[in-house]
């Protein structure tokens, strides 16, 4: 098959001359259209553009974010899906189902390209969660999700901007919202289109020059409930990334809690209510906040006041503290010398009375020592008068003791004739001496 | 001790309440000196300015004003 052939190797490079060919155009689309028409057949999702109702056939582009389609039907099918009036318009999300299709053209009429619709249905909630599903898990694997939430949000923004519809309920529920708060900045509108295929790259261009004006504090994206189809442009792939990256802090309130959008998700906070979302943007109640600053101020300046006047107290009692100082240095001076004077008359006393008691036993000492010298020298003169009187002493001149046996002294000539036998003591001994009668005194 | 400021940027209101919150908790305990005491007064007092003024600037009415409208505002303000 040519077309098959060719379309195999449509990315290969060849060398020059290498080509097929050249063959009939005609047998070459004839063989494109059959080569299509043997592609396996499909359901494609996305939303309706360009509808063009023709006698036989119907008209359509099939177009999501990264692509559209051409599609056709033929205008018996069309009817027979009993659509109704309206249900099929620019911006409704479609299934379809079908094949590829070529018509080949001919020398007269020009050929195209379709994909033949051999049926459709309005995507369902099931369509769009699926959907949504799958670029939910591709934002958060991406971490997309976490971006927002780390900017810091201020308790007072001067200027909050809101991009809404400018038609919609959610535009006076944002300023109910802001008045509940008691706040009155700068409120810059950014109308968009919030419903429809239009309305996720006008909310996405809002969104970029709200922030591009740097006077922004933090962005209300608000819209009032609807079903998951008519939200669908908040889970727009290109509004979610942006919003991801977006500097400034993004509250979203889109339809309800029971139909979160990826924005929802994206965003710094996700409420449910633009009313919420506007109180959200401004956390402090501003009359509340201005009572508390008053309140501030005023423990300050009790405080100031507390600490001035104890300065002023310190101040006091270190001016008084150098006098204190020195009537205190003086009481303590006076006491001492009170002390040191009674202290040195007892010590008087004392010492008087030791020297008394000191003179008192010299004095009898001294007596004594006199006495005892008087003695001594009676003493010695009696021992000098004994010694004299000492019959040994005389013994050692030269004199002799005479004795009787007994020891009795022999005093004169006729006892010691009478007692016959003597003892005479001489100084170194004694001896015995026999009297005789002769008298050689003569 | 204050509260680090990147600079070029103002104090926000919220840091300026927080350092109130330190600077009252502080005062509160009875803690300070009298020197750090009257400078902690000092710089509340700043803030409370700083704070009142924030206040003051989201307290004088509802201005609304359409993206458009600021666009060509600072357009204009840029070309003076």
């Amino acid at each position: 098959m040519i077309v098959g052939e060719k379309y195999s190797h449509k990315h290969r490079t060849e060398p020059p001359g290498s080509r097929q060919g050249p063959y009939g155009v005609g047998r070459y689309a004839a063989g494109l259209r059959d080569f299509l028409r043997e592609r396996p057949r499909v359901q494609l999702f996305g939303e309706v553009w360009n509808l063009r109702l023709s006698r036989a056939k119907v008209y359509l582009e099939l177009r999501d974010a990264e692509g559209a389609l051409p599609c056709s039907i033929w205008r018996n099918d069309f009817d027979a899906l009993r659509l109704g009036e309206g249900a099929l318009a620019d911006g409704a999300q479609v299934v379809v189902a079908g094949g590829l299709d070529y018509y080949a053209g001919s020398r007269t009429s020009s050929p195209s390209f379709t994909f033949a619709v051999s049926g459709l249905r309005v995507a369902g909630e099931g369509d769009l969660l699926a959907q949504l599903d799958r670029l939910r898990k591709t934002l958060d694997g991406e971490g997309l999700f976490a971006l927002q939430k780390r900017l810091a949000r201020r308790t007072l923004p001067r200027t909050i901007g809101v991009v809404t519809g400018e038609s919609g309920k959610a535009r006076d529920d944002v300023i109910a919202g802001l008045r509940r708060r008691g706040w009155q900045g700068r409120l810059v509108w950014a109308f968009a289109p919030v419903q429809d295929r239009h309305a996720a790259p006008r909310i996405t261009a809002a969104l970029q020059d709200l922030a591009a004006t740097g006077e922004v504090d933090v962005i209300v994206v608000a819209r009032g409930g609807g079903s998951l189809a008519d939200l669908f442009c908040f889970c727009d792939e290109t509004l979610c990334r942006t919003v991801a990256l977006l500097g400034v802090p993004v509250i979203a309130s889109v339809g309800h809690h029971t139909d979160r959008t990826l924005i929802d998700d994206v965003a710094a906070l996700a409420c449910s209510t633009p009313t919420h979302a506007a109180e959200s943007a401004v956390p402090v109640h501003c009359a509340e906040a201005r009572a508390e600053v008053l309140a501030v101020a005023g423990r300050l300046s009790v405080h100031a006041r507390r600490a001035l006047l104890h300065r002023a107290q310190a101040l006091g009692r270190l001016s008084r503290a150098p006098g204190e100082h020195v009537a205190g240095e003086r009481r303590r001076l006076h006491q001492r010398m009170r002390e040191i004077r009674a202290a040195g008359r007892r010590r008087v006393e004392h010492e008087r009375g030791r020297s008394r008691r000191k003179a008192l036993v010299l004095d009898r000492k001294a007596r004594a020592g006199a006495g005892d010298a008087r003695g001594a020298a009676q003493l010695n003169a009696l021992a000098m008068a004994l010694a004299a009187h000492d019959p040994d002493r005389a013994l050692e001149r030269g004199y002799a003791l005479v004795t009787d046996r007994d020891g009795e002294v022999v005093t004169s000539a006729s006892a010691a004739r009478a007692t016959g036998d003597v003892r005479l003591r001489f100084g170194d001994g004694v001896v015995g001496a026999t009297i005789t009668d002769d008298d050689d005194r003569a | 001790m204050t509260v680090p400021e990147p600079p070029g940027e103002r104090l926000t209101y919220e840091a300026a309440t927080a350092r109130l919150e330190e600077i009252i908790k502080r005062l509160d305990s009875g803690e300070a000196g009298l020197r750090e005491t009257l400078e902690l007064c000092r710089e509340g007092r700043t803030l409370v300015e700083l704070c009142a003024a924030e206040l003051e600037a989201v307290g004088r009415g509802l201005e609304e004003l359409r993206l458009d409208d600021l666009v060509a505002r600072l357009q204009a303000g840029a070309g003076d």
